[in-house]
């Protein structure tokens, strides 16, 4: 039985019987047409599951699965959008989508990160940073650093530091949050997030977590 | 009178002062059917505001220039019930041509009508079209429906694709600007403010809407979601409503 998580640039997909976790472009996955899940999420998900679950909803019952605490904040950055349940008692109190103007930042990162080389394992938090409005904007920011001679690097990581910032403000600036998608295992996104406060980085499988709880 | 065409009509926006309806009608033609230029009617993009217009507004300037001649007049709600792209509609609606006759709604005239529809139990959507009905027909139903205490919450004004309504358990009460049309005070902001402490509630508006600051206000305050939507709504914004929905009971 397989479950997947299909984001709009990354799509998780696990294997429950063998346990293996494959994860692919999802560029790769839009051409494997007859690919089929038992269960799935994901904006790329739609057609190809016997059964859809919303996501926010995955991602709040992958929080309970992997997260002992009874409050807590978590946030999934992805490539199109950034998601929030802010949970007390070990219920939802909060929940937040934060969808089309002002997201694509997360795409928009690594479009900035491939054209100008940028290896995010060794790349320095910046001190200061850019106002990342939207992708577009952010990426216009860039652009206008480098042509004021500050070097890629610095520009990308000032437009990481301002994405950053726009997620901290919108889960309502916890003192702790746990951290959800492929930005946990981007170390200047982390480090640059504990300027602000304490980070948790759970890993990409949250939402997959999230699928398997709603199986039991 | 003057003699109209068969399909014919009278166009309104907003919550016109009864007076002001009453008297336009008289004038234009009483048998005139009304028709409400705010709700989306499938009018073709007149190209005449920018992309970034409130879709409401947008749709009583698309709709106006996609009726013409068969519009006798546009009844146009121009003060603080309604806002400045309102009044800015209105303005450009009498420059090219159309019959424009605006309305204020002052103070003195509101009214306290009953919350029927805004507390009922009944589907959303059928709910705030009942609501939006009493503009031009403000007699109380009879029977009127049940009241149902509310688990959710509907805060704002009608929305320009309404299927985001059809999320909403039937025990949702109606909130924000849509309340205030019932109780016949479309400007009256202490009430349009005014929610049922826990109930979870959608603070609903059109992008590139004034009441977006409103309802990130209230949102904040309550534990509730503000959703804005620019055009027809998209599986992402009902995925985030129908999570909501589902986790907040």
């Amino acid at each position: 039985m397989k479950i997947a998580d299909c984001g709009s640039t990354y799509s998780k997909i696990l294997d429950l019987d063998s346990g293996v976790l494959e994860i692919v472009a999802t560029k790769e996955l839009v051409r494997r047409k007859s690919e089929r899940y038992e269960v799935a999420t994901g904006h790329c998900a739609r057609g190809r599951c016997a059964v859809y679950r919303n996501e926010l909803i995955a991602l709040a019952e992958g929080g309970l699965a992997l997260v002992a605490e009874g409050d807590f904040s978590l946030v999934d950055v992805g490539g199109r959008d950034i998601k929030f349940v802010r949970l007390k008692g070990r219920k939802v109190d909060k929940l937040d989508w934060n969808l089309s103007c002002g997201s694509t930042t997360g795409a928009t990162l690594e479009l900035l990160g491939n054209y100008y080389d940028i290896d995010f394992s060794t790349l320095s938090p910046s001190d200061r940073w850019v106002n990342v409005t939207c992708g577009v904007f952010g990426m216009e920011r860039v652009l206008e650093q480098i042509s004021l001679g500050t070097s890629p690097e610095e520009s990308v990581a000032m437009f990481l530091h301002g994405f950053v910032r726009n997620v901290i403000d919108f889960i309502g600036r916890p003192a702790h949050f746990h951290l959800s998608g492929g930005f946990c295992e981007n170390p200047c996104f982390v480090r640059t997030a504990e300027r602000y406060c304490r980070v948790t980085p759970l890993g990409r499988t949250v939402l997959l977590e999230g699928l398997k709880k709603g199986l039991e | 009178m003057k003699k109209y065409p068969a399909d014919t009509v009278i166009g309104y926006f907003g919550f016109p002062r009864r007076k002001v309806l009453r008297e336009a009608r008289e004038r234009y033609g009483a048998e005139l059917p009304l028709v409400d230029l705010d709700v989306d009617m499938g009018a073709p993009d007149s190209g005449i505001l920018p992309a970034t217009t409130c879709r409401i507004v947008a749709n009583v300037v698309d709709n106006a220039m996609s009726l013409g001649n068969a519009l006798a007049a546009v009844i146009a709600a121009v003060g603080e019930d309604k806002c400045d792209r309102g009044r800015h509609a209105a303005f450009l609606l009498r420059t090219l041509g159309f019959p424009v006759v605006e309305s204020r709604f002052p103070e003195e005239e509101f009214e306290n009508r009953p919350l029927v529809f805004s507390r009922a139990r009944l589907p959303l959507r059928e709910k705030i079209d009942r609501i939006m009905a009493t503009v031009v027909d403000p007699s109380t139903p009879d029977p009127a429906p049940a009241a149902c205490e509310p688990t959710h919450g509907f805060w704002g004004v009608p929305p320009h694709d309404f299927r985001i309504l059809d999320l909403f358990p039937e025990t949702t009460h109606v909130y924000g600007w849509t309340r205030c049309v019932e109780a016949g005070r479309p400007s009256d902001v202490e009430l349009e403010c005014r929610v049922d402490a826990g109930i979870p509630t959608v603070f609903f508006t059109q992008s590139f809407c004034a009441k977006q600051d409103l309802a990130h206000f209230l949102a904040e305050r309550n534990q509730g979601l503000a959703v804005d939507c620019h055009r027809e709504i998209n599986d992402s914004i009902l995925a985030k409503v129908e999570a909501f929905v589902r986790l907040s009971r």
